[in-house]
């Protein structure tokens, strides 16, 4: 079962949880939180199994982002959730390296949230105009003073 | 020999009527889609409900050749800059049209916070006809289209013909 | 020859954002030596309208018609792919009667999807008579919707719990004889575009995608397929009342254009048949669930839901916080993986070729840029 392969695959990289989810609820067969070193390492270990990049998202919350990706496999399904909290104004490991898919969606996280990946390409706009000075989608929280 | 406005100095009435109803019969759009609109405008060209029997059914992808610019979708604030300097290369005397109601008022994406598109072709560019809609029957083109040209010759279409009133 | 004085430099194009074969308004920075292309740089953000930033202002009810327009061409598969999340969120089921209708307008609008590819593909190409044949085609289906809907492209049709309208004999009646009607048509396709000698030409072994290649883009859809992977969402991961049909998935051998075309072209086909089936199998009974809420308030949570759409694999990420508005709505558009493959397939190729192979990706600019 590739669910378990993963779970086995991912054992030694020592990640703060991995457990199954609950497909019908949420869609996802696989729940996994790592933190923003670990990531590279994930991504390499996904796709040496053979499964690819669906999603990256951006979420922002009061004190930091959470990055979502989102990873499937064309021959067995098995959907992946990684969750990575990124603190506010921290970079985050790019994995265009492993992934070209993720070049475009990681310039789209750093457009709409602001969300800087570390060795990336090419970190430009994609979205809005290149001399766009806010970052749309950040939320205005009443206690925190990081707003758009 | 032209005046300081740039009008000619002897208007031939009769001439300008025959211009002016050669030019309202073969109005040349150009291919401007933007979003949705665009697809009703390439069904209003197609087979059903024939753009070419009026005439304007030679789009032409340059805007040297055109007398007539569609505005067919929303306009994002990235786009605003390339569509007037697409009007500014067309030649005069040009019209635009502004289809559906993105062109018109931004349509069901301006809301008070918005960031992302500009709210209406006009205020970017001089607009002719609005064809409300979203999208617009290509029938309701081709009404616009007809509009621009009631609006280029100064005449009325055949009205014992027309099924509305007035 | 070239001689001493004469400097041999790449010259930068630009290929849109107002161009006819760009599908939308769509950039590409092209970095070219003579008639090659060095460097392939697709620019998006023409076609922004801030959907993310409106679904977090918007009630989940006042957002549906959103997604009628981020892919307008298959409208009512982002409906489903967006009411299906929610209602895996409240838990609502949706009844047998409701799940057939919503198939078979969906799959119907994947058809006129299809229909508008191979039209304004081959307008790309130079040929203007499959244009006019397949818009003929899709004003039929058209038809068919506008009936039922209410619509003919921006489509709002489902109702989280069912669908609103129920389809009758008169519809029945129709969508049989366009499946007729259709099929009748295939031939008049193969011999004015497949057997075309100038098409083959074109489309053979121009624009080659490998499997590894669809892994590490992330690509779906007939991308996918026309390279030899049968992943069809609606069998590798079904959803609605899929599973009860009998269909086909075509795949391609070689990964270059024509496979994708042919894909799709036969896709089509196997549109038909769910059609078909669908029509004989539909049960009666209600087409909307009975207790649905007044007011969409889902507990705090978050799910992915997942639905073939004409260009690939739509994914709805929606974030919740138990509030009447989503915290977060990700739209997961095909066309964003699909087109970032452009920059690799593009280089060490003609401008023609290129026209060619960005057809051929099923490019729609909006859903890319929502």
């Amino acid at each position: 079962m590739l669910r378990d392969n993963i779970h086995k695959a991912l054992a030694p990289l020592n990640l703060e949880q991995v457990e199954s989810g609950d497909y019908a609820k949420t869609g996802y067969h696989l729940e996994i939180t790592a933190a923003p070193e670990q990531i590279p390492e994930v991504a390499k270990t996904m796709l040496s199994l053979g499964c690819f990049l669906e999603s990256l998202t951006g979420l922002h919350y009061p004190e930091h982002f959470t990055l979502v990706y989102h990873f499937n496999n064309f021959g067995e399904l098995c959907r992946t959730a990684v969750h990575v909290k990124v603190p506010l104004d921290q970079e985050a490991p790019t994995i265009s390296h492993i992934y070209p898919g993720a070049n475009w969606y990681e310039r789209e996280a750093y457009d709409l949230y602001g969300v800087r990946f570390t060795d990336h390409p090419d970190l430009r706009r994609i979205l809005l105009p290149f001399e766009a000075d806010f970052h749309p989608l950040l939320k205005k929280f009443e206690a925190s003073s990081a707003d758009a | 020999m032209e005046t300081k406005t740039g009008a000619p100095l002897v208007h031939i009435g009769l001439v300008e009527e025959a211009l002016n109803l050669a030019r309202a019969n073969s109005l040349w759009p150009l291919t401007f889609g933007l979003a949705c609109c665009a697809i009703e405008m390439m069904a209003a060209g197609a087979a059903r409900f024939d753009l070419d029997r009026f005439g304007a059914g030679v789009f032409r992808p340059s805007p040297r050749q055109c007398d007539l610019m569609i505005v067919a979708g929303t306009i994002s604030k990235k786009m605003g800059p390339a569509l007037v300097r697409l009007w500014e290369q067309m030649p005069a005397p040009k019209w635009v049209i502004a289809m559906g109601n993105c062109a018109i008022s931004g349509g069901p994406f301006y809301y008070p916070d918005q960031y992302a598109i500009v709210p209406g072709a006009d205020l970017l560019i001089p607009v002719d006809v609005y064809v409300p809609g979203c999208p617009p029957r290509p029938e309701g083109l081709i009404e616009g289209i007809l509009q621009l040209e009631e609006k280029i010759t100064q005449r009325g279409r055949l009205r014992k013909f027309r099924d509305v009133t007035g | 020859m070239l001689e001493r004085g004469i400097e041999e430099k790449t010259y930068v194009l630009n290929l849109g954002p107002q161009h006819p074969s760009t599908h939308g308004v769509l950039r590409v920075e092209l970095e070219m030596e003579g008639e090659f292309i060095t460097k392939a740089d697709p620019d998006i953000g023409y076609g922004h309208r801030g959907h993310e930033h409106m679904a977090e202002n918007r009630t989940y009810p006042q957002f549906l018609p959103n997604m009628g327009r981020v892919d307008y061409l298959h409208a009512l598969a982002y409906n489903q792919g967006y009411c299906m999340a929610v209602e895996k969120l409240i838990g609502l089921e949706v009844p047998e009667r409701g799940e057939f209708v919503r198939v078979i307008t969906a799959e119907l609008n994947r058809i006129t999807s299809h229909l508008l590819w191979v039209g304004a593909y081959l307008l790309d190409l130079g040929a203007f008579t499959p244009f006019l044949y397949c818009f003929d085609d899709r004003e039929n289906a058209l038809d068919l919707l506008d009936y039922l809907t209410g619509s003919r492209l921006t489509y709002c049709f489902y109702r989280f719990g069912g669908v609103p309208v129920d389809i009758d004999d008169d519809f029945t009646e129709g969508c049989r004889k366009f499946i007729q009607r259709l099929r009748s048509r295939w031939v008049d396709y193969d011999n004015l575009v497949t057997k075309n000698v100038i098409f083959i030409h074109r489309t053979r072994d121009v624009g080659l995608i490998t499997q590894e290649q669809c892994i590490r883009y992330g690509l779906t859809g007939p991308m996918v397929r026309g390279s030899g992977l049968p992943f069809d969402i609606r069998r590798s991961e079904p959803y609605s009342v899929y599973p009860r049909f009998d269909f086909e998935i075509p795949i391609g051998e070689r990964g270059d254009v024509m496979d994708r075309y042919l894909v799709r072209l036969r896709e089509m086909e196997q549109s038909l048949r769910i059609i078909e089936q669908a029509l004989d199998k539909i049960p009666n009974g209600p087409i909307m669930a009975e207790k649905v809420p007044k007011r969409i308030k889902p507990a705090a949570g978050e799910v992915y839901m997942a639905v073939e759409s004409a260009r690939g694999e739509f994914g709805c990420y929606i974030v919740s916080e138990g509030n009447p508005k989503p915290y977060r709505i990700k739209l997961r558009v095909p066309s964003f993986g699909n087109l970032s493959i452009l920059p690799e397939i593009a280089v060490d190729t003609l401008v023609a070729d290129l026209v060619a192979i960005l057809g051929s990706i099923d490019v729609v600019v909006p859903e890319i840029d929502r």
